[in-house]
């Protein structure tokens, strides 16, 4: 304890629970109360952006954006307007396997829980997913205004908030000259520079198995990561294992992969990645990641396979 | 794509099966598409395309991006569960501890296929404890390995706590012996150590430490602990790849001294004065024989004014010399023995003071009852150097 404290360059962290996370901030400095300064600023940040796009608050930009759901555009900030035009690009790319309407879901036909023990008729499932499309999200560039075009439409930044929160904090902690540091929302991580000493850093990937276990690391900088799995949440039905995950295409939870772990450049699109991947399957969706460029991919399968991009070496 | 499989215990790894096909992936209703060339790119262009690129990226650093192809490597844990659980301490996250090998200072190196950065932390720790005594005595041993740094450490440890185990003494003596590779920033390296890494020469750095403390629970109200350590480094001290540049403007890569004894001294005390009011403080002086010498100075007071209302008044001030090796930007001389411009080694004051108030009243903030939080907190903090920064943070809950 004292010896990192004390001597020389170390790191500050602090951990916090913001937007329903726990987030740990760590920065690299000479001088440890200037860095809880960096760290106070960083959560601020935050802060901001969870009020900014908190469903839980009945006149936040989100919810006023849901309750004129059918009935009427209405006008955003631009930071909330952009967020859910790149929203609607991974929507695009993911061939809306990643949606923000998702939280169009119908949970009066049938509700995902621990005690399920037969799944839903597959016209059922489709029933409760119609109101999920992206495409009716209706943006307006030069009024600034989003508009829902199906009432009971909601739109919710659950699959990217974070990955946006945590860059955002690494933005303001680079703007007030943090060179190194890292961003932990909850294991989506924005990292850059370096450790004290000049290594890069080491993140661990968690063993889906024994998910306070890593079962590899990798040495990185400047680069987000962000992993999501089924092993919080999921219920085996007739042997088979299916994630708390609905497949927004058919409405029925997603089975197959226990954990999906994607780098990139930046943590949104990190974080904004890692679900629709895992809906999307091994196979179109390591397709589509060996596709793009800057982003790498891991995948464990449920017979605990390890799949990954091409970009990534074993060792 | 590439695939391998984890065995059943979650843990152990094995190639060999890497290539089995016994079941297929499940199929879903997602079909392989063909990208279009800006759909490939899309994070290149991500933040772009909407027209804030300054703002999310700050367009520092993080906007050049690092071209993955090969440059990622996934290192799989090879130790089974139960020995873990024992001897290795490696939590999902960052490992704080050893360095790694650093991306930036060749890139060439880091994608040349004979690089192979496998690092292995095998380390093996015992601890044996008798609570009637209050004793506890435990010892350790690890080893690192990869490309640029192979390191071997051990440490022995003891405690005892006092007869009315009021008070606890512990202490513990330890050692890291490295060896590393001097990788130097390209443009200062010589022809004979750019082309191949079993040219880059190496070098050692051995760490001998021992850190005591005592911790002593004076009465109900107050709690002392007293913490010294003392530390001696020998062998290579600075960083290959940090750069000097001289009064006539040449370059050279810092230079240190082979030794470095460090000495930093603590203190802290907690004091509950009543139910209502704790105090809360931390001295410490640090020095060494580089000449550095720093001063920490924290209190902390926190005032429960009624179980809804809490006030935190803080203050802390810290200073510190430079060493004696250290001048700025082209103004060392070429005649200097050892040099650095390592900022983190120069002269500096710093303090910050402020407060905290926390509103918690039941009936809600201004009689709002889904308004259950309220947290206001600010710091005005200086460093000599002329800077000055006033923070404001407002914590709001709302149930």
């Amino acid at each position: 304890m004292l010896l990192n404290n004390i001597l020389e360059t170390g790191i500050r962290k602090r951990s916090v629970k913001l937007m329903g996370n726990r987030f740990e901030i760590s920065v690299v400095g000479d001088d440890p109360i200037l860095s809880d300064l960096h760290i106070d600023a960083a959560i601020t940040e935050i802060k901001r952006i969870e009020t900014m796009l908190t469903t839980y608050s009945p006149d936040s930009q989100t919810n006023r954006i849901n309750e004129n759901a059918g009935i009427a555009p209405i006008k955003v900030d631009r930071e909330v307007f952009d967020l859910v035009a790149r929203s609607l690009q991974i929507s695009n790319l993911t061939q809306g396997a990643f949606d923000i309407t998702y939280g169009s879901i119908d949970k009066s036909l049938w509700n995902f829980d621990q005690n399920m023990t037969v799944l839903p008729d597959a016209k059922t499932a489709r029933q409760q997913v119609r109101l999920i499309n992206y495409h009716n999200v209706i943006l307006d560039k030069n009024a600034c205004t989003v508009f829902l075009h199906e009432k009971g439409m909601r739109i919710g930044f659950g699959g990217i908030g974070k990955g946006y929160a945590a860059e955002r904090a690494k933005m303001v902690l680079q703007q007030r000259g943090v060179t190194s540091g890292i961003v932990n929302a909850s294991g989506d991580m924005a990292v850059w520079g370096y450790q004290p000493g000049g290594g890069n850093w080491t993140i661990g990937i968690a063993n889906p198995d024994a998910a306070q276990y890593p079962f590899s690391h990798l040495d990185i900088t400047d680069m987000a990561i962000a992993t999501s799995g089924n092993y919080e949440k999921f219920v085996m039905i007739d042997g088979k294992k299916y994630s708390h995950t609905i497949d927004p295409k058919t409405g029925l939870p997603v089975t197959g992969i226990k954990s999906v772990t994607i780098m990139a450049p930046n943590a949104e699109i990190a974080d904004a990645l890692t679900t629709p991947v895992m809906i999307m399957g091994i196979r179109a969706g390591m397709d589509l990641v060996r596709q793009l460029k800057y982003i790498a991919c891991i995948i464990i399968d449920d017979n605990n396979r390890v799949f990954t991009s091409k970009n990534i070496r074993l060792a | 794509m590439r695939k391998l499989s984890l065995a059943a215990i979650g843990m152990y790894l094995s190639i060999l099966a890497a290539f089995s096909q016994s079941t297929k992936p499940a199929d879903t209703a997602y079909k392989n598409r063909t990208l279009t060339f800006e759909e490939a790119n899309f994070a290149s262009s991500y933040y772009s395309q909407n027209g804030n690129n300054s703002a999310v990226t700050g367009g520092i650093g993080s906007e050049k991006l690092a071209d993955l192809s090969n440059s990622i490597e996934l290192k799989l844990h090879k130790w089974d569960r139960k020995s873990r659980k024992h001897t290795f301490d490696f939590e999902l996250g960052v490992d704080h501890y050893t360095s790694a090998s650093s991306d930036m200072i060749d890139l060439k190196a880091n994608s040349s296929a004979s690089h192979a950065d496998t690092r292995v932390y095998p380390s093996a720790s015992w601890t044996v404890e008798n609570e009637t005594k209050g004793r506890s005595f435990g010892l350790g041993g690890s080893m690192s390995f990869e490309f640029d740094y192979q390191s071997f450490g051990g440490h022995l440890d003891f405690s005892q706590k006092t007869k009315d185990k009021s008070g606890e003494f512990s202490a513990k003596l330890f050692t890291y012996l490295d060896n590393l590779k001097l990788i130097y920033p390209i443009e200062l390296r010589t022809t004979t150590t750019t082309a191949r890494h079993e040219e880059y020469a190496t070098t050692g750095r051995n760490t001998f430490g021992s850190s005591f403390s005592y911790s002593q629970i004076i009465n109900e109200r107050l709690q002392v602990a007293f913490l010294l350590d003392l530390i001696s480094q020998s062998g290579y001290l600075g960083l290959p790849f940090h750069r000097v540049y001289f009064t006539d403007n040449s370059l050279k890569v810092e230079n240190l001294p082979g030794n470095r004894f460090k000495l930093p001294l603590g203190f802290r005390a907690n004091y509950f004065l009543g139910d209502n009011l704790i105090l809360r403080s931390y001295y410490r002086y640090y020095m060494d024989d580089w000449g550095l010498r720093s001063h920490t100075f924290n209190l902390e007071t926190v005032i429960k004014l009624s179980p809804f209302f809490s006030a935190t008044p803080f203050y802390r001030y810290y200073t510190q010399s430079a060493v004696n090796y250290f001048a700025a930007y082209q103004a060392h001389k070429t005649t200097d023995q050892y040099y650095t411009s390592n900022y983190d080694l120069s002269e500096f004051a710093s303090q910050m003071f402020g407060m905290g108030i926390r509103l918690t009243p039941p009936s809600g903030i201004f009689g709002i009852e889904h308004f259950s939080m309220l947290e206001l907190r600010y710091g005005h903090y200086t460093k000599n150097n002329g800077m000055n920064s006033d923070i404001v943070s407002l914590n709001l809950r709302f149930k």
